[in-house]
């Protein structure tokens, strides 16, 4: 089943246009990565998904609801769609358990408890337990992003974007980020990751997108694109970074 | 995002609009007050013939003959003490029914207001320092200061006197500063109303003496505005022709200028000058510091609204908000003090009292301010704080609400004690429009003892030691707040 739909998508700055007519759908329980050279719209087409971005052109649908329809509520789809952050971007006033618990207790009709439990069983899984009551400052760089994964996962969303997770992080901590995205994945939810951990993509994508200069340059399956590359320019990418 | 940025706006418009409707609650621009009392504008200071007693109530010979005219006439009235060329500036807008401040009769004057029948004849005459004798004639003014105080009939003489002899010009607000003045030695000589002068001059601590005899001829007469409150006038001078006839008139000219009369002026030093005038001082203290809190509530208000529009996605916000601060922080505080309190009166034909012309001046002004350091705390928070919290669905108000503001806010808190204290220090200017704050408390009682030396001391230090307090009270609560 489509989950989302992304037709003719353009977004410019200014006079700089960004992104040029990008097609693409990913299906539920996907894993898309998405890779590229820095500067070649990757993070902004993952903000247009979500509407951090307004489009300057074309279509994203997802569960059939046109984003750029004003009549459509936009907060209520993004509840839809959780994201991650390079730069993890928690609330530093407030306690990781409250970063968690924040959004559900304003937006979702249920007991209090009820998300604190929830809350809980989410730093569990991200491995964090004992760090609930800590403020974010306390925190390593990738503790703060397994709890910003958490955070996003508490709205109960079905699609989730990854927008570079593991760059701002120390070497050490790339792993633990990773696996707790496995496992998300492993649970068969719909990701799109935009990404330079080029392991994690081959191990875990369904699919990888390459971008460049704004187009979709190549899309396939991690062998086709890691292995047979047929576009030149994915092949110098690549080239450059799998040295 | 388009429908929830139109309810902030809603309801910021919504409460811009409440604030100003609560605070410039309009009263009718009738002649009178509410309860029938004419208002009479007078000067702050222009012993004799006005000045605050050491009990706060304003007596001298134009106090005393409105007051036996009043009575003889069946009429009430209030005193407001604006000073007088704000009095001038009132009478003309309207913001007073009357004027009796000393005030000569001329033709300029006439083609303004209208005159009662003279109650006193005056004169100007000069005042030198004690100790100097280069000055024999008003010749010897020649390339010397001259004192004289705005809109007086002193001032115009010198002025005259000014087309043939060379001499530079000081322009005071009041008497007491255009002595100091001399006293000082910064001026060589002043010109004054000869009563006035002879009233000062009974106080030994005055240091001046008047070479010459007074230039005859000034009438001081009461004032309406021209064409307004004519039974007022008819009053004045039925009420003057009966004094006169039963001796009240002449009662009090003896007690302010006759021989025996005494100067309320006391001698005293700096710790008998507090000890006499604590009860005003505090007064005024009180006065300022009601104003200061009163304004920054409502400028904190509509700062924070303002700072919000500035800072929001939406165009049509940011530029009402520039516009906003642009005006106010374009305008001199001062001058749009004398704008509301003179001219809004006049534009829409209602009557506003100084305390609120002040608060609302104090308050957009501040506003202007808290709204950049508002725009300037949300975008000091990172801006992925906004996206995080928009990520997950939060409307626009909310993240505002619950993520923004509150780290915003913290940074905020030293530019707010900062803005607090400019409030606190910019509420003497209001003094100009004749509010009784610390300030114009402490030239009224210098109109009194000719003691400015002292008293600006007093002042100085009174507005230290709260600014000192209440700077200490806002860190120690800032560091409570950061260490939570």
């Amino acid at each position: 089943m489509t989950k989302l739909k992304v037709e003719n998508l353009k977004k410019s700055f200014g006079s700089l246009e960004v992104l040029k007519d990008l097609n693409v759908e990913i299906q539920e329980g996907e894993v898309v990565c998405i890779i590229g050279p820095s500067g070649s719209g990757k993070s902004t087409f993952l903000r247009c998904l979500n509407q951090l971005e307004d489009i300057s052109g074309g279509k994203v649908i997802i569960d059939n609801n046109n984003l750029s329809d004003h009549s459509k509520n936009i907060n209520k789809i993004r509840e839809n769609i959780g994201m991650v952050f390079q730069h993890f971007n928690l609330f530093p006033h407030l306690t990781v358990l409250e970063n968690i618990t924040l959004a559900p207790k304003e937006l979702k009709d249920q007991k209090e408890a009820d998300i604190k439990k929830r809350a809980l069983e989410l730093l569990e899984t991200v491995g964090l337990s004992e760090k609930a009551n800590d403020y974010p400052n306390s925190l390593s760089g990738g503790q703060k992003q397994r709890v910003a994964i958490a955070r996003a996962l508490a709205m109960q969303p079905e699609i989730m974007l990854f927008d570079e997770p593991t760059s701002a992080l120390d070497p050490e901590m790339v792993g633990d980020v990773l696996e707790v995205m496995q496992l998300l994945a492993r649970q068969g939810m719909t990701m799109v990751v935009v990404t330079h951990e080029m392991g994690f993509a081959k191990e875990v994508a369904d699919r990888v997108i390459f971008m460049d200069a704004g187009y979709i340059v190549e899309e396939g399956t991690p062998e086709e694109i890691f292995n047979n590359p047929t576009n030149e320019r994915t092949k110098d990418f690549l080239n450059k970074i799998l040295v | 995002m388009n429908i929830h940025k139109r309810s902030l706006f809603l309801t910021a418009i919504i409460m811009v609009l409440g604030l100003l409707l609560t605070v410039v609650s309009p009263q009718a621009a009738s002649a009178k007050t509410k309860d029938g009392k004419y208002i009479i504008g007078t000067d702050v200071t222009f012993a004799p013939f006005e000045y605050q007693d050491t009990d706060g109530n304003y007596v001298g010979i134009d106090m005393d003959l409105l007051k036996a005219i009043a009575e003889d006439q069946g009429f009430e009235y209030e005193v407001k003490p604006l000073g007088f060329s704000a009095s001038l500036q009132a009478l003309e807008t309207n913001q007073v029914d009357g004027m009796i401040a000393g005030m000569s009769i001329n033709d300029e004057r006439k083609a303004t207001f209208d005159f009662s029948e003279p109650y006193f004849e005056s004169g100007v005459v000069m005042a030198i320092g004690e100790s100097d004798d280069s000055i024999k004639s008003y010749e010897d003014l020649a390339g010397k200061t001259v004192a004289v105080k705005t809109g007086t009939t002193g001032s115009a003489f010198a002025e005259t006197l000014q087309k043939d002899i060379n001499f530079k010009i000081n322009t005071f607000e009041d008497s007491a500063n255009m002595y100091e003045d001399v006293q000082a030695g910064n001026s060589d000589a002043a010109f004054e109303d000869y009563p006035v002068m002879a009233y000062a001059l009974k106080n030994d601590r005055l240091k001046l003496k008047t070479p010459l005899d007074p230039e005859p001829g000034d009438k001081y007469g009461f004032a309406v505005n021209k064409d307004t409150n004519p039974e007022l006038l008819e009053m004045f001078d039925a009420g003057l022709i009966n004094v006169r006839a039963n001796g009240k008139y002449q009662e009090i000219l003896d007690t302010y200028i006759g021989e025996d009369a005494v100067s309320a002026a006391s001698n005293v030093g700096f710790f008998g000058l507090i000890k006499e005038n604590s009860s005003e001082l505090l007064k005024g203290l009180g006065r300022t510091l009601l104003l200061t809190f009163v304004a920054f509530v409502i400028a904190a208000i509509v700062g924070l609204i303002l700072g919000l529009f500035s800072a929001s996605p939406n165009k049509a916000l940011n530029i009402m908000a520039s516009l906003y601060v642009d005006l106010f922080r374009g305008i001199p505080l001062i001058v749009l003090a004398f704008f509301i309190y003179f001219s809004i009166p006049q534009l829409l034909d209602l009557r506003l009292s100084a305390t609120v012309a002040g608060i609302i001046t104090l308050s957009l002004n501040t506003a202007a301010y808290i709204a950049e350091l508002v725009r300037g705390g949300i975008q000091a928070v990172d801006s992925g704080q906004l996206e995080a919290a928009r990520s997950l669905g939060l409307p626009y108000n909310v993240a505002m609400r619950k993520i923004v503001l509150p780290q915003a806010i913290k940074i905020m808190i030293p530019s707010f004690i900062n803005q607090f204290v400019i409030t606190l220090k910019d509420t003497s200017i209001l003094s100009v429009i004749g509010i009784v704050e610390l300030t114009q408390t402490g030239k009224i009682i210098i109109s009194r003892t000719f003691s400015s030396g002292n008293m600006w001391l007093v002042v100085a230090l009174m507005y230290l030691i709260v600014i000192t307090i209440l700077t200490k009270i806002s860190n120690y609560l800032e560091r409570r707040l950061n260490n939570d």
